[in-house]
């Protein structure tokens, strides 16, 4: 084996002068900055990179880009590993570390190869057919297939990596930075367009880089290359991105593309501030497509031994990187576009044997191969390649000469071989023509077309102008040059035009030194009785395909399926095509009739990293926090997410020996210090709303179940808000500040459903009322100050409104009333209303003043051991009080009624409100409906589960009728006892008769008896507000 | 209940921004071009939230009258005079934002001059904060932030836009952008903005 195929020409992009230390399954190795990881295991006479899936055989590199289907890399270790990159695509640095993701137990030996030699009875469909049975033993089979098919490992530590994503508008998006996407951005950036453009390689240039001996207006490719950039990076409306891949395409023109940023940087150059990978999304008035074509190979027999590969990858390799992959060449071509790189080999150095399925070869290249000493068989095709682990050889069989093979097969006459020639070589490369990559254009429903000229499914150049789109180059089936560049002027000025502006292709000389290509013949396979792959990264066979279609499998969609023609991390780049048209053969149809398979994003493996971008660790969703949470903080309260509040859910408190209350023993001290002394809730994340204008109490009587007309100023109401179907969608109390002003309150996660709901049916139903509303929760920060000792609290920092209790004052402070005053020093709007039913106090402030105010209520109630709390104990003192919570008593199917909650109804109303017709059908008015009840446990020490089933009986034998679920259980440590609150059917009739009100909630396989009661278990009178 | 002799000159109230616990006024610095994307809090502003009919000669007339300043009644555009700036938010709805100690002065003006025409004036100074940013990569920083097409967002416009998962409103003047959040989303908006401003550098300016 030749360990070093590095070669020195003037127009590699190597830079021989730097050398870099990389290891490969742990061996050693030098390449040189420039290289991919795949170049360079090439230049050290790499061969065996992988091994296939299905049957372990010995894989090597067959392209150059992202078509590669076999060299699947794990890059890095620990928590930077990255499996299954294509070593193609892996730019080398100094210290990279990659290592094979197949070959188990190694690549040198795989026990699957043993399962080569059984190939034959590894067909299409094996694993379906043979590890069908047990059906139970399926978990262990697939445990081992898996295993040992390979694929890399996924990184078991965090990833260290961070990732953004960026938003771009632009009028003009360039995907592909080849000739002729150069070329178009070059046209698209004169004209002053915004003009982004995109290549998923290091370097602009696409295939010019591997032809540098094409000239363009009489300079090489590449200088003509390096002219256009140079202009390009003068317009400063012109941004350029490379390793950036375009991997989807969605409606209205908004393209993903990922870019990585440090990927291809050694650790120590790596910036710890930058990215890894930036998602960029870009929107764009119209996108030129221009992300040319992979080759396509031949299938011939035994055609996945390492060292055989397509001519551009060759190609490519040599002029690109300076990597001979051999000494001798072999190359087999169906079309001249094979025929450069055949001259650049030859004038290299290279030893090189020419076949070409066709008996006829344009003399122009005749007579330069003559001159070259290049071996030429015309007719022939290759049959059969030898080696195992290497290229040693190849057949060359003679094609029959007379016809197409298209039209022989057409007439059913069978192929025939006339004679053979054996050619030793190292390296075996073939071109079956080019399959535009047309992804991007299908991605959003467009789709390719067969062209029989160009022996490729093509996209138009305009035929998707409408929806500005267009396509240039490879593309669109235009395979020479020369041409690729004049219609991409056509198509570009077309493209600028629909823009409203003008370019200019002056000074720029598009002649090319490109030798007139003759037709390319219609072949995709060679006849052989030997293995030849379609598929290699699935190791589908030919065999596979025709078994698919004998088994009667027609549609391609199906054949792909059957097979997994197309599947995997190369998504079929190299096959696809080849499948369609063998499928077609064996189907007896035509190509453009069999179709293709459906290119959907991504058009390349992308990391989940780049997906969430910012999305993780502290910005993975918004948290939202009320002005008291520096003091929420010093009290060490833990939290809860409540819509994307976060609430302090229990203030655990920590004793002498360090020892942390549990939340039980939390929420019962919580709940005893708000029904005994004083405690306080931060409530400032309910909803608030201020709705202004004249019509507002029509408004509120409209929106609202219940009846706003009365409403004095000064005083609050409770309100129920109904759906068009009157189901309860949100409740809250809202307050008349002035006969013109309001003040709604809403629960905390249906805030800006509300503030939508209201702006809804006001600007569509109901413009014609006076009312203006604006949200006003950020604004305020809300303290409730709870319990019997609240009001000597608050009279310890407010002197401006009268707190005396309701029986010594005509004008006191009510229940249900409101008042401005002054607390601590800060105006303050104080509503006397209560979740909890005991005497309380909500405090509003601006919530600027939110911290300073609730820690002055924290040391004013200090001597009454004033004691915070959060939403578990809210929870329980409403639910004490039999106080519903929408969306845990509520699911959207509970009315008014249901809840018996009729009092909160008007149905006097002049106008109606919205859900009272649904109130009035016959199912919501069934008097059987499930209602809300209280539920005590007979056994007082056990707590419900909530959720649990209520059922009649204790017998859970099935069928068990259902009655309803338990919606809320605590335990309440004020009546030292359970409670819950249950829907049940017929549950207020149940409630009060004594010979029916026994029920048996069952949960996790118990059933436990309880009583129907009402859902007040405590102060049902109001005696404890009412001071 | 004898509260009536309580001595209100023993209470001092604090004002807290929502951005208070990054404890930005701390790490200012004069800004340079080392760093590529530069911000301020502008802390504890009035904010007045209009809401009325543009249609309506008298609405235009009287907020002219409360304000001194033509209510920016044109989409997305601002007016800025000496104190006051005023957002227009939506065809009926606006921002205006002033000194915290002119909010009071101005909100009863406002009250007085639309005495009987329908409208709405709001003190919503507890519910915002502001967020000046600029620099040479401050757009590419807000690019990483919003899908808003931010060059469209030329000097002297307004928008209210996505955030990563959240809002803002940003408007912009002839050296930066101004970013007015939600009191409640502001601790979110500022870690996300300070990640994306991250790769660029991220400088607190002492301005």
């Amino acid at each position: 084996m030749n360990s070093n195929n590095r070669i020195k020409h003037q127009h590699s992009r190597v830079d021989l002068t730097k050398p870099l230390n990389f290891s490969f399954n742990g061996k050693s190795y030098i390449g040189y900055q420039g290289d991919t990881l795949a170049s360079a295991l090439l230049a050290n006479g790499v061969k065996v990179m992988a091994r296939s899936f299905k049957y372990g055989r010995p894989r090597g590199i067959v392209g150059a880009w992202a078509e590669e289907p076999n060299c699947l890399v794990q890059i890095d270790v620990g928590a930077k590993t990255t499996p299954d990159l294509k070593a193609t695509q892996v730019e080398l640095y100094e210290g990279l570390v990659a290592g094979r993701t197949s070959g188990w137990p190694s690549l040198a030996f795989d026990l699957k190869s043993i399962g080569g030699h059984f190939s034959r009875f590894m067909p299409a469909g094996f694993y379906y057919k043979t590890f069908k049975w047990p059906a139970q033993f399926w978990p262990l089979y697939e445990h081992i297939i898996r295993r040992a098919a390979g694929y890399g490992s996924s990184p078991i530590e965090a990833d260290v990596e961070t990732y953004d994503h960026k938003h771009h508008h632009t009028d003009v998006l360039v995907v592909g930075g080849g000739a002729t996407g150069l070329l178009a951005a070059l046209l698209a950036g004169r004209s002053g367009a915004s003009v982004i453009l995109l290549d998923d390689q290091s370097e602009l240039g696409g295939y010019l880089l591997s032809s540098p001996n094409t000239t363009i207006g009489g300079k090489s490719a590449i200088e003509w290359r390096d002219n256009v950039i140079t202009e390009l990076q003068s317009l400063p409306n012109v941004q350029m991105l490379t390793r950036t891949t375009a991997f989807g395409l969605h409606d209205m023109n908004m393209i993903q593309a990922v870019e990585l940023l440090q990927d291809h940087l050694p650790h120590n150059q790596r910036k710890p501030a930058q990215r890894r990978e930036r998602l960029h999304r870009i929107r764009a008035s119209k996108v030129v497509l221009a992300t040319g074509a992979f080759e396509r190979p031949l299938v011939f027999g035994h055609n996945d031994v390492p060292g055989v590969m397509t001519v551009s990858a060759i190609a490519t390799y040599f002029n690109r990187y300076g990597v001979a992959c051999g000494q001798h060449a072999l190359i087999l071509t169906s079309n001249d576009g094979a025929y450069q790189a055949v001259a650049d080999l030859a004038a290299g150095g290279l030893q090189v044997t020419l076949a070409d399925v066709r008996t006829e070869i344009n003399p122009a290249w005749d007579a330069r191969f003559k001159q070259l000493g290049i071996d030429v068989y015309l007719g022939f095709g290759i049959s059969e390649v030898f080696g195992k682990t290497t290229v040693t050889g190849a057949r060359l069989s003679k094609l029959n000469p007379t016809n197409a093979m298209q039209e022989m097969l057409a007439q059913g006459v069978k192929l025939r071989v006339i004679n053979q020639i054996d050619v030793a070589c190292d390296i075996v490369a073939s071109s079956g023509g080019l399959s535009p990559t047309v992804h991007l254009f299908c991605h959003d429903g467009g789709r390719p077309t067969w062209s029989d000229e160009s022996l490729a499914f093509v996209v138009s150049a305009n035929s998707r102008a409408n929806a500005g789109i267009y396509c240039v180059g490879a593309v669109t089936g235009v395979f020479g040059l020369q041409a690729g560049l004049e219609k991409a002027v056509e198509t570009t000025n077309e493209m600028l035009n629909s823009l409203g502006k003008n370019s200019t292709a002056s000074k720029l000389n598009l002649t090319t030194n490109e030798i007139a290509r003759s037709p390319a013949q219609a072949i995709y396979r060679i006849p052989t009785n030997k293995k030849a792959f379609v598929d290699f990264q699935n190791d589908v066979a030919v065999t596979d395909i025709e078994l698919a279609v004998r088994e009667n499998f027609k549609s391609i969609e199906h054949i792909k399926r059957y097979t997994a023609l197309g599947f995997g991390t190369d998504q079929g780049k190299l096959s696809n095509v080849n499948g369609f048209a063998i499928s077609a053969e064996f189907l007896g149809k035509t190509i453009p009739q069999v179709g293709t398979t459906t290119y959907r994003p991504a058009y390349t493996p992308v990391s989940f990293g780049a997906l969430a971008g910012a999305h993780v660790n502290d910005t993975f969703e918004p948290r939202r926090y009320t002005a008291m949470q520096p003091s929420h903080e010093k009290y060490e309260a833990e939290f809860e997410t409540v819509g994307n509040w976060m609430r302090p859910w229990y203030f655990p408190k920590t004793s002498e020996n360090m020892h942390s209350e549990d939340m039980h023993a939390a929420v019962n001290r919580e709940c005893l210090a708000a029904r005994n002394s004083v405690a306080m809730l931060d409530a400032s994340t309910l909803g608030k709303i201020d709705i202004q204008g004249r019509d507002v109490r029509e408004f509120l009587n409209r929106v609202y179940s219940n009846a706003w007309s009365q409403l004095a100023p000064g005083k609050c109401r409770y309100g129920l808000m109904l759906n068009e179907a009157g189901m309860v969608m949100d409740d809250g109390v809202t307050a008349c500040i002035t006969d013109t002003h309001f003040l709604m309150t809403t629960t905390t996660g249906g805030a800006a459903n509300v503030l939508n709901w209201l702006e809804k049916w006001h600007q569509t139903e109901w413009p014609e009322l006076e009312v203006y509303m604006t949200s006003v929760t950020d604004h305020w920060a809300t303290a409730a100050l709870v319990g019997p000792k609240s009001r000597e609290v608050l009279a310890k920092l407010c002197n401006d409104i009268d707190l005396s209790p309701i029986n010594l004052s005509p004008d006191a402070f009510k229940f249900m009333d409101w008042r401005d005053g002054t607390v601590a020093g800060v105006p303050a709007r104080i509503f006397r209303i209560s979740f909890s039913g005991e005497l309380a106090y909500e405090i509003n402030v601006d919530a600027s003043y939110g911290n300073y105010v609730w820690e002055e209520l924290m040391q004013a109630g200090a001597s009454f051991d004033i004691t915070p709390y959060g939403t578990e104990t809210m929870h329980v003192l409403r639910a004490e009080k039999g106080f519903i919570i929408v969306g845990q008593e509520t699911d959207g199917s509970v009315t008014p009624l249901d809840l018996d909650m009729a009092w909160a109804v008007s149905l006097k109303k002049p106008f109606s409100f919205i859900g009272k017709r649904s109130l009035a059908r016959s199912d919501t008015v069934r008097t059987d409906r499930k209602q809300l009840v209280g539920l005590l446990t007979e056994d007082p020490t056990i707590v419900l589960k909530e959720g649990a089933q209520i059922i009649n009986s204790s017998n859970i034998l099935p069928p068990v009728p259902m009655f309803g679920h338990v919606t809320s259980s605590y335990y309440s440590a004020f009546l030292g006892r359970s409670i819950a609150l249950a829907l049940v059917t017929d549950g207020l009739k149940r409630r009060d008769d004594p010979a029916n009100n026994t029920i048996y909630a069952w949960a996790e396989g118990k059933a436990v008896k309880a009583t129907i009661v009402s859902p007040v278990f405590v102060d049902a009178e109001g005696a404890r507000h009412n001071v | 209940m004898s509260n009536l002799e309580l001595n209100l000159s023993q209470f001092s109230p604090v004002m807290q921004t929502p951005l208070q616990h990054f404890n930005l006024s701390a790490k200012q610095e004069k800004m340079t071009d080392a760093k590529g994307v530069w911000a301020h809090e502008m802390a504890l502003l009035g904010y007045i939230h209009l809401r009325g009919n543009a249609q309506n000669k008298d609405f235009l007339t009287a907020v002219k009258k409360a304000t001194g300043v033509d209510l920016p009644t044109a989409a997305c555009s601002i007016s800025v005079a000496s104190a006051i700036t005023m957002l227009n938010l939506s065809p009926d709805e606006w921002m205006l934002i002033c000194p915290r100690e002119q909010r009071a002065g101005l909100q009863k003006k406002l009250e007085a001059a639309l005495t009987g025409i329908h409208s709405q004036v709001l003190d919503s100074s507890g519910g915002y904060t502001s967020v000046w940013l600029q620099g040479k990569q401050a757009t590419d920083a807000l690019q990483h932030c919003t899908v808003y097409n931010l060059h469209a967002l030329t000097p002297n416009k307004v928008v209210g836009t996505t955030f990563g998962k959240a809002s803002v409103i940003i408007y912009r003047l002839d050296n930066g952008f101004c970013l007015v959040l939600r009191r409640s989303f502001a601790d979110y908006i500022w870690r996300y903005l300070a990640r994306a401003a991250a790769p660029y550098g991220l400088g607190i300016a002492a301005l």
